[in-house]
């Protein structure tokens, strides 16, 4: 069930995701004048997997297995390498002009026909199509990541295995200052709300051992499913009622899913939960949260501005007096697509 | 296969417990609808459930000293949830042993003309390819479940029809077919909608998370309709246990009876797999049960099945919601888990007596 939720979590706010576009700006760090020198190839990476990999010479023909995987490439700054890419790799939007390979289900015969020399696949190909990508001779790494610091030495892992280390590490750098400054507003909280993630409207959530559980208590909340037995647990209306949650975030949202705070409010017997009497009910892009890529600290301020809008209470910059920083445009993004 | 549904015990033995028995199982349903609203993931004393419930009905009746929050899980959650569990219960069963009867096949099942498959299709094409509830006054699927339902069952009657005459094997390999057919279409649906396919899942197996008055009202007509005409003419099944010749020499128009038990039968089920998904061996399991205890005949059959399904739904349901709390277990493993072992008991415990 787990890895199904976040394949459709992955994938479900493809089309909010367009309307995002520019933020690849945002995550893209600035191109460094000086050119770092290469470090000298052959390199050998771990991986995920335990694998240990031997890369000969800078990989120029990349393929991803996974959108998060696109977008930690493209974050590299070399986008230009990727042949092909994962099914429902949209973001940043060039990404989704790229030939597509599959996602959970790869087309093996055409990732061979790609002729890459380096393929990043995730924990989900582990049983069916990385080992046969090995047994060809092809060089997989695999990304597993288990929570945000998780996130940040995968990016590493890339730099080095494709040349970038020095990209890589300033922009690992920026995220993890991103993330302690986040961490350190949340500290000032007064309060410690209880939050109810949605996965969608027949009540799956996130307990713990999920990405999101993990970056809910991070940002200082307090899951109203932090005692479920599993990852991705649905739960009984009666409860989440009687549980009272101050904060709901939906990510059902877009045409398809199509949640909004108005049907979540409108939902019989919800109008006696707090969140819902105090307006308290948050869309959040679902792919900010469900991928494991750069945009995950995004997810993640996302979730912390949900549970204590009053340390991030600023006023949104108006078209006149907005600065041109990257900042400003994400943030203009942001309230553009969910207010 | 006719063996089976007929006892070699005299149909006197068996009547003479019929009326205890009635009274012992309509105790026994009615005495698990109360457990299953006095309990549920959120523990609430029993008086008070009670107390919300008398005051819903009869206000002022009692003081309102408990949370409103309580009084809103009690009469908008667990009370539609009760309620919509037996009415599927009582439908599946019902359906249950209507087809048992009609194809003479104690292997038939309420899905066996198709009903799943088509209230699948229906249901995967309303969640893939429709906008979402936010953009509708109602939800789509359990409409297109619905017509995907009735679709497949006018399919099979077509497809089962032979000159006028509806034979049972036709018909029984025509709802194999359509059904076969309209679940590989459903396969490829899910596969063309991608990041639905969990939603899809969730519909397949079924269960009453969502369950609000409006799906009882739903429901409601449909289920009464289609079962008072089931235990107005389903006596006429036992006509059926014959061969067709024997049967139409009794005066039985078998084909227009057939037809008639049929729709019936597919109309309450398409109405339950609507409102709640595909829930499994209830509709199976739950007449053995009440055949094995009350006998064969269809004239009591009939109404005993559908309390008896009533009340095996609603306390599977019980156990799906409390189990695990605060996480849900889907019903249909809970009726698989219970009902398949139950009914092996017993079928070895009276075996003997019955075959």
């Amino acid at each position: 069930m787990g890895s199904r939720l976040t394949r459709r979590q992955l994938i479900r706010g493809a089309i909010t995701l367009a309307a995002l576009g520019p933020l690849a700006a945002a995550c893209a760090p600035a191109p460094q004048p000086p050119s770092p020198p290469a470090p000298a190839f052959p390199v050998t990476v771990t991986d995920d997997d335990g694998q240990t990999v031997t890369i000969e010479r800078e990989p120029q023909r990349l393929i991803t297995l996974a959108p998060s995987n696109t977008e930690i490439v493209y974050a590299l700054g070399i986008g230009d390498r990727l042949v092909a890419v994962s099914d429902y790799s949209d973001y940043p939007p060039e990404a989704a002009a790229k030939p597509k390979v599959g996602y959970i289900r790869v087309d093996i015969e055409r990732v061979i026909a790609y002729n890459p020399d380096l393929i990043l696949a995730t924990g989900a190909h582990r049983q069916q199509v990385t080992p046969q990508l090995r047994q060809r001779g092809l060089k997989v790494i695999t990304l597993d990541p288990k929570n945000i610091d998780h996130v940040f030495d995968n990016i590493l892992l890339v730099g080095r295995a494709t040349g970038q280390t020095a990209t890589a590490e300033k922009l690992v750098a920026d995220l993890k200052a991103r993330v302690r400054q986040i961490e350190t507003k949340v500290r000032q909280a007064k309060t410690r709300p209880r939050v109810f993630f949605e996965l969608d409207k027949s009540l799956f959530t996130v307990g713990p051992g999920s990405f999101i559980h993990d970056m809910i208590v991070r940002a200082g909340g307090e899951n109203i499913a932090g005692d479920a037995d599993r990852p991705y647990p649905q739960l009984s209306l009666e409860v989440l009622l009687q549980r009272d949650p101050e904060v709901i975030i939906i990510t059902d949202i877009g045409p398809y899913g199509g949640e909004t705070p108005e049907s979540v409010r409108a939902r019989p017997g919800w109008q006696t939960i707090s969140a819902v009497k105090n307006n308290r009910i948050v869309p959040i892009n679902p792919d900010l949260v469900n991928r494991p890529g750069p945009r995950i600290v995004d997810g993640f301020e996302a979730i912390a501005r949900a549970l204590h809008p009053e340390l991030f209470s600023f006023r949104l910059p108006t078209p006149i007096d907005r600065p041109a920083g990257t900042y400003a445009r994400l943030t203009q993004q942001l309230s553009e697509v969910f207010n | 296969m006719t063996a089976g549904v007929h006892g070699r015990q005299p149909l006197t033995a068996r009547r003479r417990r019929v009326i205890p028995g009635t009274l012992i199982l309509a105790g026994l349903v009615l005495t698990v609808g109360l457990l299953a609203v006095s309990f549920g993931p959120v523990r609430i004393p029993v008086p008070t459930v009670w107390a919300i419930i008398l005051n819903r009905f009869v206000p002022g009746l009692i003081e309102a000293d408990w949370p409103p929050t309580l009084a809103t899980i009690v009469l908008d959650v667990r009370l539609p949830r009760v309620i919509l569990a037996g009415l599927v219960g009582s439908a599946l069963a019902a359906a249950g042993a209507t087809y048992q009867g009609l194809f003479r096949n104690p292997l038939a099942d309420p899905y066996i003309l198709g009903v799943a498959s088509g209230a699948a299709l229906g249901a995967s094409v309303a969640i893939v390819a429709l906008p979402s509830t936010a953009l509708l006054p109602v939800s789509p699927v359990p409409a297109l479940a619905f017509t995907g339902a009735v679709l497949a069952v006018a399919a099979v009657y077509l497809l089962g029809r032979v000159d006028h005459r509806l034979p049972t094997t036709t018909l029984i390999l025509a709802g194999v077919a359509v059904g076969s057919f309209l679940s590989a279409l459903n396969t490829y649906v899910m596969i063309l909608g991608g990041n639905r396919i969990v939603q899809i899942i969730a519909w397949l197996l079924g269960g009453f998370t969502g369950a609000n008055w409006f799906q009882v009202t739903l429901m409601l007509p449909y289920l009464l309709a289609g079962l008072l005409v089931l235990i107005a003419f389903g006596y006429r099944l036992n006509v059926l246990q014959l061969e067709d010749e024997e049967a139409r020499q009794l005066g039985v128009d078998v084909d227009r009876l057939r037809l008639l038990l049929a729709v019936s039968g597919a109309l309450i089920t398409a109405a339950a797999v609507a409102v709640s998904g595909i829930i499994g061996f209830v509709g199976l399991v739950v007449p053995h049960l009440v055949r094995l205890v009350f006998g064969p005949n269809y004239r009591t059959l009939l109404p005993l099945t559908a309390l008896a399904g009533a009340g095996f739904m609603v306390l599977a349901d019980l156990a799906a919601r409390t189990l695990l709390s605060p996480v849900e277990v889907p019903v249909g493993v809970v009726t698989a888990f219970v009902g398949g072992p139950f009914f092996l008991f017993l079928l070895q415990r009276r075996k003997r007596e019955v075959f």
